[in-house]
């Protein structure tokens, strides 16, 4: 398996400023979802948060759906991942606060609480992921699709990077114009 | 003010995430997402600290908003995280996706408590 397919690809398609405009976009309006989320569903400092699980069960939901769409269904497009996956999906979910909200919930005497709600948080949220992932494939069957890319591309996947695949079928120059 | 700071906070947050997980991953070529796994354990641990500091001196409720919710929670992402397993998992790496289950829970959840006893302490 070539472990350079990222060399490949020259380090000057640097990285348009356009590209973080969208990221940025994008995650403005994820986060200012995810508050009004906490705003909507406020939780006491030993409860449930139901907020924070919503925002990340749906925000993986939509980055599954999203994803498969842009790499196997859809023509490329330069502006839906920064926009949808990185920015608003990465945006919207959070990890940090979910650390945390375990961790106080740890601290002030509920840790079965704390157990309860990661294992409730990793078994949906990886369960929204491969629904999201099912829902873009539907209609799919029989249709060439485009080949699962290697896991050294993962970061091709990843909301958090877009270096384009050799074998995904995308020009490699379809990022902003810079 | 709260939704400015929170607008901008998540923007900056966001575009932050990409330009670390790009750092990360250029210099790094095993098929282990270690950017995001560095955002997230890093972001636990500053929100940690944010927590344990306002906890203990006092913090306004538009700083926590700004810089909890803001930027350390747009900064790092369950979403990459969710994702990336379930892709490791489905192309067979299962163990590979199980460390990168364990290594985000165990390091984020120290790097949490570690930002906490700081903020408090210090």
């Amino acid at each position: 398996m070539p472990t350079d397919s990222r060399s490949a690809r020259p380090t000057t398609w640097s990285e348009p400023l356009g590209r973080y405009g969208l990221i940025a976009v994008g995650g403005a309006a994820g986060t200012l979802a995810r508050y009004g989320l906490a705003r909507l569903w406020p939780v006491a400092t030993n409860g449930f948060p139901w907020a924070t699980l919503v925002a990340n069960v749906g925000g993986g939901f939509v980055l599954g759906l999203i994803l498969t769409l842009v790499v196997e269904r859809w023509r490329p497009t330069t502006a839906l991942r920064p926009l949808v996956a990185i920015g608003f999906c990465g945006g919207l979910t959070t990890w940090s606060t979910l650390m945390l909200e375990i961790a106080q919930r740890g601290r002030h005497g509920d840790p079965g609480l704390a157990v309860a709600y990661l294992a409730i948080t990793l078994v949906v949220g990886f369960g929204a992921v491969v629904a999201g992932i099912a829902v873009g494939r539907i209609g799919a069957e029989g249709k060439p699709s485009l080949p699962v890319p290697d896991p050294d591309s993962l970061g091709d996947l990843g909301d958090a990077g877009d270096r384009g695949h050799p074998t995904n079928g995308h020009d490699p120059s379809d990022g902003c114009p810079s | 003010m709260i939704v400015a700071g929170l607008l901008v906070g998540g923007a900056a947050g966001a575009c932050l995430r990409h330009f670390v997980d790009r750092l990360v991953q250029d210099r790094h070529r095993r098929n282990f997402p270690l950017g995001t796994l560095v955002i997230n354990v890093s972001g636990s641990f500053l929100l940690g600290f944010l927590a344990g500091w306002a906890e203990h001196h006092g913090v306004s409720a538009s700083w926590q908003t700004f810089g909890g919710t803001g930027i350390t929670g747009a900064f790092t992402t369950f979403s990459t995280f969710s994702y990336d397993t379930v892709a490791l998992a489905e192309s067979g790496r299962w163990a590979t996706a199980g460390r990168n289950v364990a290594f985000s829970l165990v390091f984020s959840l120290a790097g949490v408590a570690l930002g906490l006893a700081l903020g408090i302490h210090l």
